[in-house]
Order: C-alpha cells, then structure tokens, then sequence
C-alpha cells in the first residue's frame, strides 16, 4: 500500500507544478532571501577589498606601523636615497587651527602613482606654508587659490602663514582638507616624524632586495611590511567590519525563515484540508495512518526541495547580474563567487524546514476518518475554534509573557539611578515579546473574531461585496489567524523600528538643541567680541536668521554667606536668550518649566544641579568679585546647558553682578536652508569678524547633520532588514488567497449564479486579501506599540516615548495595501472561471 | 404523449428557439443541444427529462444565463438573452431568475437568513418582508435563520435554498435535480414545496431531473434525447413519464 499511496500523493504534486510552488512560495523566498544574502555580504567583502583600501595600489613597500614609534623625517630622506627606491613618501596629518576654523592637513605628493588627490586648478605645493584644499573647504572655508591665512599645528607654537596654491580632487571631501607634500608639510610645522613611509620600487628592481638595502639604512626597529600586506590588511578590517554587519542581517533574516516556516505551515494545511476526501478515500481502502503521513510528508520535502533550487538559482542569478549592471552604470561593485557549500546547505535547509512545517498538517490530515469520503462536500466546515491542549499552551504563553514583561518594567532604570545594565531588562523583554508572539499563533483563531468584529465594521458598511469577505474571513478564523500572526510579526518589527527611531529621534534632538542650538557659532577664546562683529552679523540678514549674542562668565553660587558646590572656579554662566533660538522646541527639562525664566530666576545644567544640590525652587545667590545676586532655581536640564554652560541665567541679574558688557559670542541661524544657505552663513560671518583677533566661526550645523545622516541611515537599514518578513508575510497572503480561491471555486460559481458580477466577485475575493492584512496589522501594532516603548525605556538612555502617529498609520494602509494587491491575481482567475464549471466542480 | 408544438413565445416565461450547444470542435465536437425550440408557459411547472447527455442540464444553463449558446436565442420574458455581455446576464441572473441546486449550495460562512437573501443583498434591494415571513413559516425555516449550513440538516439545507430561489420572486425559478442529494421523504417535502410555489404564489418552476417520482409533480415534462426535443406529456405521472423513458431508451 505505501508505494500507492506515496504516488499518488507525488504524482498530484508533480502533475501542478504551478500548485507545489505556490505551496512552497514562502520557501522559496526564503531561500532566495537566505542565499542573496550569502551574496551580498561576498559582493559587500569583495567591494571592501577592492575598494577601500586607502593605500595606493602602486605602494610597494611600507615603512612603520601604528602599533611602533614612527619613522622620523630623517629616516624618511635615508629610505628616498636607497639604490632602487623610484619614489618614497612620508604619510602624516595634522591638525591645524586657523583663526576662523580647522583644516586637516595631509602629506601627499600630489602627482605621481602614490598620490591620493589629484590638481584640479592651480599649482601643487612646492615651499613650506604653501597648500592644496578641497573643492569644499574652498566653499566653507573662504580658501580660493591665492588666499592667505595663518595657522597653528603640528609642533608650532604661534600662528604660521598658509598661502592655498592650488584646488585638488580627493576621495574625501570634509570641508577642511588641506594637502601638501610631506617635505614641504615637516618644514612649515616643524615635523619631526611621519606617520609611514610608502614607497615605490624602480622597475626592473626586485622588491626584495630593495627590502633588505631599506632595512639596512634606517634605525632598526621600523617594520617593513609590503604594499600587498598593508592593503590586505586594510582590506580584512573593512571585511571584518562588513562581517559583523552581517552577523545582525542574519538575525533578520533568520527571523524572516520563522515567518516562511510558519507560512508554509498554513499553506499545507490549506492543501490538505482541499484533499481531505481523497485523503479519506485512501483511508476507507485500507492505507494506514503512518503511509498517508509518510506520503504527505514526501510531498512537502519535495516541495522544498523544488522551492529552495529555484530560490537559489534565482538569487544567484540575481547575484550575478546586479554588480554587472551596476558596473555598467558606473559603480565598482565586485561580483560574488560561486558559494556552492552555500548553496547545497540552504537546499537542505529549505528542504528541512519545509518538512519540519508539514509534519503538524501531515499529522492532522492523517486523522481523517475514513468516512468523510462519502460525506457531501458542501457540508465540511472548517474547524472554528482550538483544542484544549492549545488553549491551555496559549495562555500559559500569555502568562510568561506578562510576568516578563512585568519583570522588564520593575527593573527599568528610576530617574535619579545612576548605573544601569540594560542586559537582563531586554533579554528579559526579549523573551516576554517572543512569548506574546507565540501565544498570539497559539491562539490567534479565538482572536481573528472579535478583531474583525470590530475591523470589520467599516468594510461591512460597503454592501454586500464588504459583508461577503468578512464572513469569508470570518468562517475560516484558523486559517485567517495563521496568515494573520505572519503579517502581525512584520508589522510589530516595523512598527517597533518606527517608535524605535522616532524616540531615537526626539533624543537626539534634545541633545543637539543643547550641544549645537543653532547652525553657527561665533566664539572668542576667553576674549571679548566686538560690539562691532555682532552688529555687522545682525546687519547680514540675508545670509543669517536670529544672531542671538551672549554673555558668558564663570560666577561662584553662595547660600546663607557659604559656598555652594564643589567648584572652586564658579560655574560657567551664559545670559544666552533660550527661546530666541530655532532648537528651543526640542529643549527638554528634568524638572520645572523654561518658561518661568526671567530676572531673579536661573536654569540649571544638570551636572551643576548635582553638584550643588540645587533643585528647582531652592533659592541661591549668584557671587561675582564681591557682589551677589539671589535667585531662585525655576528649571533643571536633562543634561549639560547649552553651550556647555552651567547655568543660564538673566541678562539684568548679570549687569547687576557687574559682569562686563561686552559679547563673549554670538548664534546664528544660516536664512536660508542647504548647503548654499550654509555657505553663504559663513562667509557673512566671516565677513562679519575680520580683523577680530582670536574669533573663530564654527559649524555646528555641520555636527547636527551628521549625527541625523547617521540615524536615518540606521533606521533605513533596520527598515529594509525588517521588511524581509513583511515580504515572507505578503507572499503568504497572496498564496493563502490563491489556494483559498481554489478550494471556493464552487463559492464563486454559486455567487456568480446568483448575481454577483465579475467585478464584485475580484472586489470581494481581493478584499478578503486585504483583511488578512487588516487582521494582522492590528495585532501586530497591538504588540509592536507596547514592546517598542517599553524596549525604548529598557535601553535606559533617557529617551521620551514618542508615538509617531503618521509613519504608523501609513505602515498599517500600507500593509493593507500590499496584502490587498496580493489577491488581485487569485482574484481575477478566480473571476474568469465561468458559473457552470465552477459549480460542475466536485469539491 | 403527442408531438411537441411549436413554442409559444408571446406567452411563455421563458423560450429557447433553435438553440445549438456545440462543445469542442473536429474529432472531439459534441452537440449538447442541436436545435432545441421549446416555451416554458408562466405559472407552470415543467420538467425536464432525459437519459444522461440528452443536452437537459446544458439547456437549463443555457436558459438561465448561465451559459451562453452557440446559436439559437433564448428569451426570458420580452429580454432577448443571446449575445448578451456577462454584466447583462449577472444582472438577470440576480434579478429574474432563482436557482436551487442537487448540492444545495449554500455559502458555509452565511447563516441561513443571509444565505435567503444573498441575491436581493447583491442587488442592493430590500426582501418583501410579507413574502420572507410567509416563506419561513411555509418552509419551515423559522427556528433555523441563525444557523449556518453545516448546522443543517440536507432537507433544511435545501428548504433555505429554496427560500433563496423565491424570495426575490424571479420570473423564473430552475431547479436542477433538486431532490437528488435527498432522501424519499424530503424530496417530497421539497417537490411539494415548489408546486406550491406554483400555484400559491404563480411562480414559473422548471426543472431539470431524472427522476419519474420527482417529475410527476409537473404540471408538464418536455423530454429531452440526443440535444433535440423528444415529445412531452401534460399532467404526466409517475407511470407516463416511466414509460416515454422506456421507450426513448428503446429508441437509442
């Protein structure tokens, strides 16, 4: 009997191809998904390695190692007079600060196979205080060719004169790149060491031997190492860095396979109940339970097997023709190899896990009993409600779940905690989401509903077409319910990646409020600024929004004739106007209200208030060479003041200390917005301070866009990582749909006799498609939205509960969409079929 | 039994007029209907009889637009159904016709109401409320509108396809094989019913079915052989339809 049974069971698989791979879809996509990723991270290595080397591909030997003393300069010019040595250069940076910035000042020789930049205009530096910079730094800076400045760095001590002699291209353009060759580099900062020497072999020497004459001329003790070794090496750190990355993506990805496995679960349920009359058929002849769960497990390993070729095919296929259309299109990116070990082992997988998610459906199909062969086919209804075994697992599902949770929120950090391990919080809360998550696919058919009851309500209200698809849901709860859980794990990683980021978000926002409150800053070192500088800058309202000056002095806090507060200099205090500045709404208080300032009151940073122990309310005086001022506390930040201040105080409260009347500095706000905006604020400014001696401009700007570039990177990435499942669970609604199609043909043709049109049978059919992503998307914001915020607060870094309303409800239309759009396919066959043959069906 | 008369259309509630069913072509073409003129007369019920293949379940298709014919027009009242678009045909389908089906086909996931007045629902009409509530005491229906098909028994299942049919008081009601997944005794309940239907409410009722018991129940049978009209009888019984069976089979 077994051989038979195991025929017809895979000759019907075989005999629909199109039905195996549907039944297998998630599979495939997993596998497509699982190995594009092997892929990818060889196409990511491969491009490091390629590409990121920072040394140049003509070096062929390198003198010095971070880890060691540097070679001197002297060295340098003993290596560049070895017999053989065509060309050796010395690599060093430093630091230089002008009087209204920063430049990083890099040797490089300019021309030549070890050059890094390349002359756009101008001429290559050629005597001490000459240098090269970047088209940007031209723009920041104010450097054109022929401008003059003066600088201090390396081992100067007073400024030295720079002349900028020409414009180079360079891979890395900060806004503050300066070059010059490393001879003309030591003699201007009076250098006495470099970094490393890289040098380049005359043709027709051996490197070798030129290896051993260099090692002979220099102080013992310098590691040579050959060009080959230093670019691999430079080249294994970004591939490690690429290895790590990919450690998280697998995470993500391992996740997506859960979500395929529980897709392929329910789509075989689906297969099988549609066969339960053959099945029983085979039962009433005589084949045993064990041989129809034998054969049906055959089919899914076949199932996978086919899944998990054609996925892997399909990303190598893919693999292999995106960097060749990338190249095409001006992108070095490398291609991948050939992984075959890789491959062999996410066929197996694929085949593994599809039999693993067969075997519950095999068993139960197996338990069909023998007569419902002869009972009619119209009357089999789906099982509505879950076993007691599954009931009783759920809810202790849901009791682990709470009690962690609950176990997450009593360990939270308290405001005033001062360390706080994050650890054991959010494994904890880890294994409570997990938990909830399971319990939600354990008892998601009691769940599918009451959620629809209520989702349900506003497509009921559209007429019949509305009504027929939420009864349609609504009969099979166990089957909406394992499609449903697979889009609600999707939706609560998004979502929590939104709540995630919007509370990441507003955090930052905070800190930059304080640490960058405006795009620009105008700063003496300890000087005055002339009333001049700040009249000239409120008078360049076309280039500058809102110059708010400030005062800052270091002021001494007495109580009752006593100091206060361990510091012995006083606190730094700014009289700087807090609600003149753009960033005010994202300033953030630990205690009180910032509108309370005014004459008489003070703002605390949070480092003085611990410091003197000052909480809002308490009183305090104020002490400057002899004379004192008694406030009142009406505010504490979250962290330090802004501009690094102490405390802020009121500009009358300072005149009456008898603080100088004189600027320490100025804010200001570029007019317009972009890098045009902000180029244009600096010259202004720069403008504005000419021939002020020790006023330099800064770019806080600069700072605040970096730190957002970075966190919307993240957050895309971790958007783009979670969609992988959205993509699993997308996949298995619309093959949910088609095989539920399939097993309704009769349905269909019943309604299309009795009048539904072909129109309204795809409305219905393709509505039924979206509700699966209306189901799932509650519940996955049911869970998303608590886990997210309790996870934000686990992590312990003060950030705010953020509810970012729009991206959410955009996620949920979204999701919704994207199921819907699923079913237009099954819907439209579904509507070809005509009322006759589909009611001729025997199902 | 005489020879059939020429159908007439003025007075029938529905007519097909040399209708041809062509399936397939070449080797392979079957004639399920070759030519088939016959009138169903308003406020009769008429079944239809044959041996298998005898073309009655593609005629009834073809009569109640579900199925389009490859030649010949079929005319429900004034409508001329040939040729018409699917949106035309769905429409009269919903509005002018009624079906009840050997396998019930009811939607498992409606109760029994909803299932009554799943075609008015599509159509966007409210039930009759006399006529539901005169349908639900006849039918016996009253205790059972909340339930849905797998709580049904197979005649109650086919009591609420019936009130499904006649609801909408369509100007046809085709009923195919209706008492063929029925025992002896429902399947008298349901004939009984829909002869009734006929005389109380002068609903049209035809029929497609095999069965001598189930057609004696007709005011009329047209019997069916080879896709062509083979005879019918007028207040047929039980034994007259058994007969003319016999003796198309003796033809064959």
């Amino acid at each position: 009997m077994k051989a038979p049974v195991l025929r017809t069971q895979v000759s019907a698989a075989a005999r629909r191809p199109g039905r195996l791979i549907l039944t297998g879809l998630a599979i495939l996509v997993a596998s497509f998904v699982v190995f594009g990723t092997v892929l990818v991270q060889q196409i990511t290595e491969r491009t490091a390695r390629d590409n990121l080397s920072g040394t140049p591909a003509a070096t062929d030997l390198v003198v010095g190692d971070p880890n060691q003393p540097p070679p001197t300069v002297a060295a340098l010019r003993q290596v560049r007079a070895v017999p053989g040595v065509a060309e050796a250069v010395g690599r060093v940076m430093v630091g230089v600060s002008l009087g209204e910035g920063y430049l990083n000042l890099r040797a490089d020789p300019g021309t030549g196979p070890l050059a890094t930049v390349r002359l756009l205009r101008g001429s290559y530096p050629d005597a001490p205080g000459e240098i090269a910079v970047s088209p940007r730094t031209v723009e920041r800076l104010g450097l054109s060719i022929g401008a003059v400045t003066s600088g201090t760095g390396g081992e100067l001590s007073a400024p030295s004169e720079l002349t900028v002699t020409g414009l180079v291209d360079t891979p890395d353009d900060d806004g503050y790149n300066a070059y010059a060759p490393d001879s003309v580099l030591a003699a201007w900062g009076g250098l006495t060491t470099v970094e490393r020497v890289d040098l380049r072999v005359a043709s027709g020497e051996s490197a070798d031997a030129v290896r051993q004459r260099v090692t002979a001329a220099i102080p013992a003790g310098l590691l040579i190492r050959t060009g080959e070794e230093v670019r691999e090496a430079e080249a294994n750190a970004a591939a490690a860095q690429v290895g790590k990355l990919f450690a998280l993506v697998g995470m993500f990805v391992a996740i997506a396979v859960v979500a395929a496995a529980l897709v392929v679960t329910s789509t075989f349920r689906i297969v099988f109940a549609q066969r339960m009359r053959q099945l029983a058929l085979l039962r009433a002849v005589g084949a045993g339970r064990g041989t129809l769960v034998g054969a049906l497990i055959a089919e899914g390993a076949l199932t996978g097997l086919v899944a998990g070729v054609v996925g892997v095919v399909g990303a190598l296929a893919v693999g292999h023709a995106l960097p060749v259309i990338l190249r095409a299109s001006g992108h070095s990116v490398s291609s991948p190899g050939l992984p075959w070990a890789a491959a062999v082992a996410v066929v197996v997988g694929a085949v593994v896990l599809t039999v693993l998610a067969v075997l519950a459906p095999a068993l139960s199909a197996a338990r069909v009993a023998p007569l419902e062969a002869l009972r009619a086919a119209s009357v089999t209804a789906g099982r509505r409600g879950i076993g007691v075994l599954r009931l009783v697992f759920g809810l202790l599902l849901v009791t682990g779940a709470a009690l962690a949770y609950a176990g997450t929120f009593s360990q939270l950090p308290k405001p005033d905690q001062q360390s706080y391990d994050p650890t054991r919080p959010l494994l904890l809360l880890v294994a409570s989401g997990a938990s909830a998550f399971f319990a939600l696919v354990a008892l998601g058919p009691l769940l599918v509903r009451p959620v629809l009851a209520v989702v349900g309500w506003p497509l009921r209200q559209f007429g019949p077409h509305g009504r027929l698809a939420v009864g349609g849901i609504g009969g099979t709860p166990r089957r909406a319910a394992a499609v449903s859980v697979v889009v609600a794990l999707g939706v609560t990683l998004i979502s929590g990646v939104a709540i995630g980021g919007a509370s990441l978000r507003v955090l930052v926002d905070r800190e930059m409020a304080l640490s960058a409150p405006a795009d620009f800053e105008v700063a003496t070192d300890g000087g005055t600024l002339p009333a001049a500088v700040v009249t000239r800058a409120e008078a360049a309202r076309h280039a500058l929004a809102r110059v708010v000056p400030y005062r800052r002095v270091d002021v001494t806090l007495t109580r009752d004739g006593g100091p206060v507060g361990s510091s012995e200099y006083g606190y730094s205090t700014t009289d700087l106007d807090l609600l003149a500045l753009s960033t005010t709404k994202d300033l953030d208080v630990a205690q009180g209200t910032l509108a309370d300032r005014g004459p008489g009151r003070i703002v605390l940073g949070n480092w003085a208030a611990r410091d003197t122990g000052l909480r809002v309310g308490d009183s305090v005086a104020l002490a400057l060479a002899g004379r004192t001022v008694d406030v009142r506390v009406v505010a504490v930040l979250p962290d330090q003041g802004p501009l690094n201040a102490a405390i802020v105080a009121d500009r009358g409260d300072l005149d009456r200390l008898g603080a100088p009347a004189a600027y320490s500095g100025l804010l200001a706000d570029a007019a317009r917005s972009g890098e045009d905006g902000r180029t244009a604020g600096v010259r202004a400014l720069r403008e504005a301070i000419r021939g002020s001696d020790g006023v330099a401009v800064s770019v806080l700007a600069d700072d605040r866009d970096r730190v957002n570039d970075l966190l919307s990177t993240l957050l895309w990435i971790a958007v783009g990582l979670v969609s992988l499942t959205v993509l699993i669970a997308v996949v298995g609604v619309g093959s949910t749909t088609a095989l539920s199609v399939v097993e309704r043909v009769r349905e269909s043709g019943l309604l299309r006799a009795v009048g539904l049109s072909r129109a309204g049978l795809r409305t219905m059919l393709t509505a039924e498609s979206g509700l699966y992503g209306v189901i799932g998307a509650t519940f996955g914001l049911m869970l998303g939205v608590p886990y997210a915020w309790l996870t934000v607060q686990a992590l312990g870094i003060n950030a705010p509960l953020a509810l970012p309303v729009l991206p959410l409800v955009g996620l949920f239309v979204a999701l919704v969409v994207l199921t819907a759009l699923a079913g237009v396919l099954p819907a439209r066959r579904a509507s070809k079929v005509s009322p006759v043959a589909a009611l001729g069906i025997e199902g | 039994m005489k020879t059939h008369a020429p159908p007439q259309t003025g007075q029938a509630a529905v007519a097909a007029v040399d209708l041809v069913k062509v399936y397939g072509h070449g080797d392979t073409e079957v004639r399920a209907l070759d030519g088939v003129s016959v009138g169903f007369g308003r406020a009769e019920f008429t079944a239809i009889m044959g041996p298998s293949g005898s073309g009655k379940s593609t005629l009834m298709h073809c009569l109640a637009g579900l199925d389009t014919a490859t030649s010949g027009r079929v005319l429900l009242g004034g409508t001329d159904l040939t040729g018409q678009s699917d949106r035309t045909l769905t429409r009269v389908r919903r509005d002018r016709i009624g079906f009840v089906f050997q396998s019930f086909n009811l939607l498992p996931q409606l109760t029994a109401a909803q299932n009554i007045t799943l075609p008015l629902d599509l159509a966007g009409r409210q039930p009759d409320a006399d006529l539901l509530a005169h349908l639900v005491e006849v039918l016996g229906l009253a205790q059972r509108l909340g339930h849905r098909p797998s709580e049904l028994s197979g005649g109650q299942q086919q009591r609420v396809a019936l009130a499904r049919a006649l609801v909408s008081r369509p100007e046809v009601v085709f009923a195919d094989e209706p008492t063929g997944n029925l025992d002896s005794r429902t399947g008298a309940e349901v004939l009984g019913i829909l002869r009734d239907s006929v005389r109380d409410l002068g609903q049209t009722v035809v029929m497609v079915t095999h069965d001598p018991i189930a057609a004696a129940y007709a005011d009329r049978v047209v019997l069916l052989a080879d896709g062509r009209v083979a005879g019918e009888i007028d207040r047929p019984d039980q034994d007259s339809v058994t007969g003319a069976l016999r003796d198309l089979a003796a033809r064959a």
